[in-house]
């Protein structure tokens, strides 16, 4: 399965390439880390199968968290998202993306 | 395409920001939604004066009710308006399927008791484009469902 969440602490990680985008394996999951320009922490963990989910957490950034966040007058900025418009189209798409199936 | 998420922004601090500062003077809700009915107002009459200058006369009311559905709401929300409705008798109904204010917000009833802070200004900008075109008229808006909504034009004769 895959889960999706945006969290405020990270300092156990190294510093991200150049890029910011990071992602580092357990013999379990995988997990990946984007950084953006303003300080944004977006993080997929996936299972070890998929290689990279740079894309797929660009796409959430510039496409659905910048769209219907930010762009949202009633939702604060840094504070836990509640629209559920962002959540069904973050849902959807990551339904959508061909790594996601059932275990 | 970036100016469209200027306007975006401002507008949606524009309310925020007369909201706050209501709630710290005395001011009530009601005000607010006046305050920015007025604002889009000064801000219609403005526009439409820039959007026609180069237009012929109108022929009549509907033509005119016509313009506002097509060229004037492209110009400002990059799209047309999806249905408009008259009963010939002076009341006109303009319904915006996905009105630009509102898509970033919610589809459905998530935040509904907010819209009408959201469109409060593009009412007055209707009101004011109709006035500066020799139309007096009032305009009130509403929503059910987000991100639809209809406002109603009532021409007022002289």
């Amino acid at each position: 399965g895959i889960l999706l969440k945006f969290r405020e602490f990270f300092g156990l990680l190294n510093a991200p390439r150049r890029d910011g985008f990071v992602s580092f394996h357990t013999s379990k999951y995988r997990l990946h880390y984007l950084e953006t320009p303003s300080g944004l922490r977006l993080v997929l963990n996936t299972d070890l199968g998929v290689g990279s989910a740079r894309e797929a957490l660009q796409h959430i950034y510039s496409n659905l968290f910048v769209e219907l966040v930010v762009k949202n007058p009633l939702c604060p900025p840094r504070a836990p998202v509640q629209s559920l418009l962002f959540r069904q189209r973050l849902d959807a798409f990551v339904r959508s993306l061909p790594y996601f199936g059932p275990r | 395409m970036a100016d469209e998420a200027l306007f975006l922004l401002l507008h949606s601090e524009m309310v925020a920001g007369l909201y706050r500062a209501a709630e710290q003077g005395e001011g009530e809700n009601g005000r607010c939604t006046t305050k920015l009915e007025s604002m889009g107002f000064r801000v219609g009459q403005g526009l439409i004066e820039r959007f026609t200058k180069d237009t012929a006369r109108f022929k009549d009311e509907l033509d005119i009710m016509k313009f506002i559905c097509k060229d004037f709401w492209t110009t400002v929300f990059k799209k047309q308006i999806d249905n408009l409705r008259t009963n010939h008798q002076g009341i006109y109904v303009l319904q915006d399927n996905k009105f630009r204010l509102l898509t970033q917000m919610s589809s459905g009833k998530q935040y509904l008791e907010h819209a009408p802070k959201y469109l409060a200004f593009t009412c007055g900008l209707i009101r004011g484009g109709l006035s500066n075109l020799g139309i007096k008229s009032i305009v009130t808006a509403e929503v059910s469902s987000m991100p639809a909504c209809k406002f109603q034009v009532m021409i007022q004769k002289m």
